[in-house]
Formats: C-alpha cells, structure tokens, sequence
C-alpha cells in the first residue's frame, strides 16, 4: 500500500531534501531574474521599433521556445568546460553554469510573452503618454506598466520551464552532492532522476509533490494574475 | 500667433498626406480644423504635438522652428502643448492617477519617487490643477474609478481633464466628441470655452460642421491634405468661396474620395 511506503531518505535527511529545494529556487529565481532584466528591454525595443529582419528577430524569439534543453545544456557545457571559449571561469559543473543554462531556457519564453503583452499595449496609449509630455522612457515605463499582468504571466511562464526542466542542469550541474549529502547541484529534477534509478521512489514522490506544487502554485498566481487585470477594467 | 505651421507637408511612405499646410493659433482663441474623413486632421493634429517631423516647411513655436531645438528644448515646448485623442487612451489606472500623469513626468525622478512612497502609504491628495481639471469635466466622484471602467463619455472627458491639468499654453482636440452623446458634448464643449476664457489656445479637428460653428473663433477647412480656406466661422458658413466647402457646409461631402469625378460636383448637378 502506498500509505505504509517507509520514507527512507538518504544521508542527509531532511536536510538533504531542504538543500535540493533551495539550490532549485536558487538557481531558478536567479535565472528568471537575470533572464527578465534581459529580456523586457529587448521586448520593448523588439515591438516598438521598425528595423530591418524585424520578422526574423520575432520569428527565432518565438521558435526559441521549443529548443531542446539537452541541445542547450551541451552548448553551455562547451562553452564553460576546461577547452572552451570560456573555460579559464573553471564555472562547468557549479550553480552558475546552471543558471546560465536555465538562463537561456527562459529568455524565450519571457521575452516572447512579453513581447506579445507589450504589443497589445494600444499605440494611443502610447502617444498619449508622448503627448503629455513623456519622454521616450516616460512611454516605455508606460507600456511596462500597461502590459504588468501580461509581464508577470511571462516571468511566471519562464519559472516554470526552468523549475520543471531536467535535461540542460543534469549535463551542465553534473547533480552533484557534497559527502555530508546536501546538495551542490542536485535540483528536485535531477534529484527525482536519481531516486527514481535507486529505487528511492517514496524520496522520488516526496521530491516530485514539492516541485508540483510549486509548478501548480505558480500556474495558480498566473491565472489569479491575469483574472485581477481584467477585473480591474470592470471594476 | 503660438504655434503655427508653414508650409508644411508631412506624408506616410510615398503618400503625401499634408501638403503646403499654414496655419496658426494664438492664446485665447479656438481654431477649428474642419474637413471630411481622411484629408489629415489628425496627421496635422499630431504634426503640432510633435509626433513627427514635416517633410518639408516649419513648426514654429512663438516664431521658432521646434525642429532647429535641441531635444531638451524641445520637449519643453512640447510640455505647453497637450493633445487630447480620438481613440481612447487612458492608463489602466484609477481616474486621478491619469490626470496627474502630465504633472508626474514634468517632476525630478527624486519627487516621483517620494510621491509614489507617500502614494502607497494612502495620501491620495491632488494637485490643485488635477482637482480644478476634474471638476470642469464634472467628474470629481469618479477620481478613484479605474479609467478602463469609465463610459466612452466619461473617458473622453477624463482625457481631456489629463490634458487640462498641465496647464497648456496650447490644447490639440482630435474630434473630441466623435463618441460623445449630446450632453457630454455639451459639457465638453463648455469646457473648452472656459479654457479658452483662462488663456488656453486650443485646435479642434472636428468633421462636425455643427459643432464647429458653436466653438470657432476661427476656422481652417481642410481638404484632400491643404487648407482650402480660413476665416471667421460667420463667413465660412454664410460665404463659403470654394465649391468644396461649400459642399461640405451643405452636407454633402463626408469621405474624402480619391476620385473627384465620382461625386456629383456642382457643375454636373446643375445642367449648363
Ligand atoms: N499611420 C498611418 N499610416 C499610413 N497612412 C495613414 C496613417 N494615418 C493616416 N493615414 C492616411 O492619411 C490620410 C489622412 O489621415 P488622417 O490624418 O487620419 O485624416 P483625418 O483625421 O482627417 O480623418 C488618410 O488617407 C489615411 O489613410
Ligand atoms: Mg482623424
């Protein structure tokens, strides 16, 4: 029966557990962040300017979504191991490398959703913001402003894909654990890969209830979100 | 005069939309730009506010060309004038936060921030200006409504509270009462004149031949991107020189067509 399962958890104990979720939040919080900084600019840029290859620039932001994370994690990995371009940093198999990873995992799905929320903020919101004596900053803070909930729905969607990602952290984190078993790079997804290899499946269903609720909650905040901008137009 | 144009044309693409347009205004007085749909009200309207550069011609403000300042000076004259739009273009924001956004951008960003801290904190009070610009429009009650919730004459309104709130030297009204129904034109229109009566010059675009005869002190018919005649509105009405006002005057010229052989021109209406 599934309610008499032991919990046998390995060295480490719970502590192992609390280590695996703060290296995930860690390193997922930290990506989305850096990935937002990011992207919002280039949103803005990318919807409300005209440039030559416009189509193209939207069309590979929009395609961006489905790369495969194992093809990212081999092309991070490259680049940071010993023989890379970027090798010299010693950073293949730390927190960073994952962060870069997750990093460019989410900048798609960020910059893509805001791309689209900020495009749906009406030009002659804009021109107003112009014509009461905004500067060219004064508009962008407007169009942020304006696109808020579109905004957070897209760093919200971008958490989820790096919370919830396995393939590009196992190859460029290495899963790794110190001897005292807490977590260096081990996440609750490559975690769940390990246990569930060991046989650990109660550990692996401990682990894998956490990262859905965390996936669930978010999903949760989202539509919450975006059910109070559109009551706030009635309102 | 203010703010003037001379001989300005301003297009899109290859399309020459305005073309050799003078034309001015002066405090106190309310010029209107009449004309049928599509013959560039709103591309001249949008020329004053600065939006785009003339391809050919000057903008002048009190004599000089806006286009010869730096950007900073620039975007000090383009502070005295302020544009109400035809489409609806509040903030997804409550009603006084709209009327004082003139206001906040004119600040240092040290006061914007302290202000948006004593904001969060519940001091909601009012500029002065914000709190006169609301109540000319009548709606002071509405001042914590979120702008998106309001009625299209409401809106309207709140729109042009925003644009009396920063004090303009010059107000730019692209068709303000194109959605409004015959009270809030009534209120709008009332509130146009009193601005006109604090000094205010203000420009309406407006294909409503009605109206523009209750507000003009002045009146440009615009027609296919030119001004095809000026003057006085008791002279344009009652002395219309050109066959296109007058058939404008009369009713019977709404769209702009691009081929003037497909409307019954006066010529052909009257057999000779
Ligand atoms: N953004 C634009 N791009 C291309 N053409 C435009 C644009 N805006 C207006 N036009 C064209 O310019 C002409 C004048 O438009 P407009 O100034 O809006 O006239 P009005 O305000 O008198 O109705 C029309 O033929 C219109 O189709
Ligand atoms: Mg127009």
């Amino acid at each position: 029966m599934f309610f008499q399962l032991q919990l046998q958890l390995p060295d480490g104990g719970w502590t192992y557990v609390v280590s695996i979720i703060l290296i995930s939040l860690e390193v997922s919080l930290t990506a989305v962040g850096l990935s937002t900084l990011f992207s919002l600019p280039i949103a803005l840029f990318v919807g409300f300017t005209d440039f030559p290859g416009k189509h193209i620039v939207t069309a590979v932001i929009n395609t961006g979504m489905g790369f495969p994370s194992v093809v990212v994690g081999l092309l991070v990995l490259m680049l940071l191991s010993n023989s890379g371009p970027l090798g010299t940093f010693d950073r293949a198999f730390t927190p960073q490398a994952m962060i870069a990873s997750q990093f460019v995992l989410a900048t798609p799905v960020i910059m893509s959703v805001s791309l689209s929320a900020v495009e749906s903020v009406e030009q002659s919101v804009r021109d107003a913001a112009f014509a009461m004596g905004g500067t060219d900053l004064d508009v962008g803070i407007v169009v942020i402003k304006e696109a808020r909930y579109g905004i957070v729905t897209a760093v919200l969607a971008g958490f989820g894909r790096a919370i919830s990602e396995v393939g590009s952290i196992l190859i460029v984190g290495g899963n790794i654990v110190f001897s005292d078993g807490q977590s260096y790079t081990r996440t609750l997804t490559t975690a769940i890969t390990v246990e569930a290899r060991q046989g650990r499946y109660e550990v692996g269903l401990v682990l894998g209830t956490i990262l859905l609720v965390l996936v669930l909650g978010v999903n949760w905040l989202g539509s919450w979100i975006r059910s109070k901008g559109r009551g706030e137009r009635s309102a | 005069m203010t703010l003037t144009t001379d001989g300005v044309s301003l297009g899109y693409g290859d399309e020459t939309v305005l073309d050799d347009v003078s034309i001015g205004v002066d405090s106190g007085e309310v010029l209107t730009v009449v004309g049928p749909s599509g013959t560039g009200k709103t591309t001249l309207l949008r020329l004053l506010s600065m939006f785009r550069r003339p391809n050919a011609g000057t903008v002048a403000w009190h004599g000089t060309d806006v286009w010869r300042l730096s950007d900073e000076e620039r975007l000090a004259v383009r502070r005295q004038i302020s544009m109400v739009f035809q489409e609806p273009s509040l903030f997804n924001a409550p009603v006084a936060r709209n009327v004082l956004y003139g206001r906040r951008v004119r600040h240092s960003w040290r006061e914007r921030v302290r202000r948006r801290v004593r904001n969060a904190v519940g001091d909601h009070s009012m500029t002065e200006a914000a709190h006169t610009a609301l109540e000319t429009v009548g709606l002071l009650d509405k001042r914590d409504r979120n702008a998106l919730s309001l009625s299209g004459g409401e809106a309207q309104r709140v729109a042009f509270a925003r644009a009396l709130a920063v004090d303009p030297e010059i107000m730019l009204l692209d068709e303000p009462s194109s959605n409004l129904d015959p009270r809030n034109t009534a209120v709008l229109e009332e509130a146009i004149l009193r601005a006109k009566a604090r000094g205010v010059g203000v420009v309406v675009a407006t294909h409503d031949m009605n109206q523009a005869e209750r507000i003009s002190d002045r009146i440009a018919f615009v027609y296919d991107g030119r001004v095809v005649e000026s003057g006085p509105p008791e002279r344009i009405f009652d002395d219309p020189r050109d066959q296109r006002t007058k058939r404008f005057v009369a009713g019977d010229l709404l769209y702009e067509v691009d081929d003037e052989n497909a409307l019954p021109t006066s010529a052909s209406e009257s057999p000779s």
